[in-house]
């Protein structure tokens, strides 16, 4: 199957999402901010709707019009300390009010079910370099920031005596959010992924390792999901979202169960 | 050198946590701020920290090195999924510290070398307060802020948390501030106690507060 071009194109950037997606998803996770990848994903169909009207690569007007709703949502915070879930309420209703109005009005005429539901018929060489070059850059980020990012996530205000600048980290943050949503909204599509930003993180923390051993258990799992979501649209023609979010809920139920084996297992040996 | 002056504090449209509190507290000090719950102690801490920022009024400290330790019952999140040696490493980082081995020092320093591979929410309370102690010493701090030092600690911690406080005071020259319950131990060690009572404040003695405390209480000294 890799004899065809859009499978190849598929297949690197599938490689890439699986990457990209679980590394910023354990932030998210463990800052209790999951709800904010899930509206921010949907807030991208706006950017790729306004990409499609203006004749633009709608991965990089999604990324811009995601970045500016992510930092939208940080601005919003400090004003709704208290209501902070209002915050995603006035992002979403702007967004998707935005998509919504371009989509019927038929000013787009794409196929936009395929950003809807992910696709690997339609990644172009031109999409592929654009996913590269936003995972590069993210991962990079990512790296340079790693020990800021961990303290931020497992102690806030510890971070911020020690010196860690909180605000401008998760402005930056935003901006990786929006990065990693328009990198994986081609293959995975807007209405699942969030799923993968999510699951394989909650799969990883199963298992109770490490931060380091966690984050690699979510890359392997989110490997496992995409990939198998891959192969199945290639066999079966189904969009490659919905596999996706399937095998990652099931990945996920397999090891609970997994878990709690071990466990029972455990007790007895535990009491002698 | 911590000054503070005509200090208040309140949270957007609430009423005054802290109203026109001053202290001064000098290079060498060892206070313990005492008063009852929600007098306003803990608000103070954050204030000092630079975690909120006053209504009104000022503070200014020639501290550059201003270290925390959370109450060992306050654990951050006992399901984050980080070892004992990782939240020390990732400390070492973002304090720009190159030399790898102050991690191995500040495990040995407070005697949980063994605990290095172990789950932070897997830890008791004591544990955990020494892994608290041991990452704010990776940064040689100048001031050591303790928050209820003793809370949900059995004796035998206790006996050994507060020589250690003391030691850091007296022999390494830190600053020390506690937002201290554990009175017997805080007479015993702190140069000046500091009574935060209906949002202000005064520094007194250990007698001088019991006094007050028990005029405010009516005899009832069951809390001291």
């Amino acid at each position: 199957m890799f004899d065809y071009a859009f499978m190849r194109n598929a297949f690197l950037i599938s490689l890439l999402i699986s990457l990209i997606c679980p590394l910023i998803g354990t932030f998210l996770v463990l800052r209790r901010y999951s709800m904010i990848g899930d509206a921010l994903s949907h807030a991208s169909l706006a950017g790729v709707a306004t990409g499609l009207l203006f004749h633009a690569n709608p991965i990089i007007s999604a990324f811009c019009l995601t970045s500016f709703f992510g930092l939208l949502i940080e601005v919003l915070r400090e004003r709704f300390r208290r209501y902070a879930e209002l915050t995603l309420v006035i992002v979403l209703s702007l967004s998707v009010g935005i998509a919504i109005t371009i989509i019927s009005a038929g000013l787009v005429h794409a196929n936009v079910d395929s950003f809807l539901f992910g696709s690997i018929l339609t990644v172009s060489q031109g999409e592929v370099t654009t996913v590269a070059i936003l995972t590069v850059v993210s991962l990079l980020t990512i790296f340079g920031l790693f020990p800021q990012l961990v303290l931020l996530s497992f102690d806030e205000d510890g971070a911020r005596i020690l010196g860690v600048k909180a605000r401008a980290i998760n402005y930056i943050f935003s901006i990786l959010v929006a990065a990693t949503i328009s990198v994986s909204l081609r293959i995975v599509g807007i209405l699942v992924i969030s799923s993968l930003i999510a699951l394989p993180v909650a799969t990883a923390l199963q298992l109770r390792q490490g931060f380091k051993k966690t984050l690699a258990l979510a890359v392997f799992f989110s490997f496992i999901d995409v990939m198998a979501g891959l192969f199945a649209s290639y066999y079966v023609g189904a969009a490659p979202g919905g596999i996706t979010a399937i095998v990652s809920v099931l990945l996920l139920l397999l090891v609970i169960f997994f878990q709690s084996c071990c466990q029972k297992r455990e007790v007895p040996h535990a009491q002698n | 050198m911590l000054q503070i002056s005509h200090l208040s504090f309140a949270y957007e449209q609430g009423p005054y946590l802290l109203h026109d509190l001053s202290m001064d507290i000098q290079d060498g000090d060892y206070v313990a701020i005492v008063g009852e719950n929600g007098s306003g102690k803990s608000t103070l801490v954050k204030l000092i920290l630079g975690l909120l920022s006053p209504s009104s009024g000022t503070i200014r400290s020639t501290f550059r090195r201003p270290a925390y330790v959370p109450q060992p019952t306050d654990m951050v999140n006992k399901q984050f999924p980080i070892t004992v040696r990782e939240v020390l490493d990732y400390t070492r980082q973002v304090l720009g510290i190159k030399d790898r081995n102050a991690v191995d020092r500040a495990l040995d320093r407070m005697h949980i070398t063994s605990l290095q591979d172990h789950l932070i929410g897997a830890l008791s309370g004591g544990q955990y307060q020494k892994v608290m102690i041991a990452k704010a010493l990776l940064g040689k701090p100048d001031l050591m802020i303790f928050d209820e030092p003793s809370t949900g600690m059995d004796l035998k911690s206790q006996d050994d948390l507060y020589p250690l406080i003391h030691h850091l005071n007296e022999e390494r020259g830190i600053t020390v501030i506690t937002v201290e319950h554990n009175l017997r131990y805080a007479a015993h060690n702190a140069s000046s106690f500091f009574h935060v009572v209906r949002g202000q404040g005064h520094f007194c003695t250990p007698h001088e507060y019991i006094q007050e405390y028990l005029a405010e209480n009516g005899g009832d000294c069951s809390h001291v």
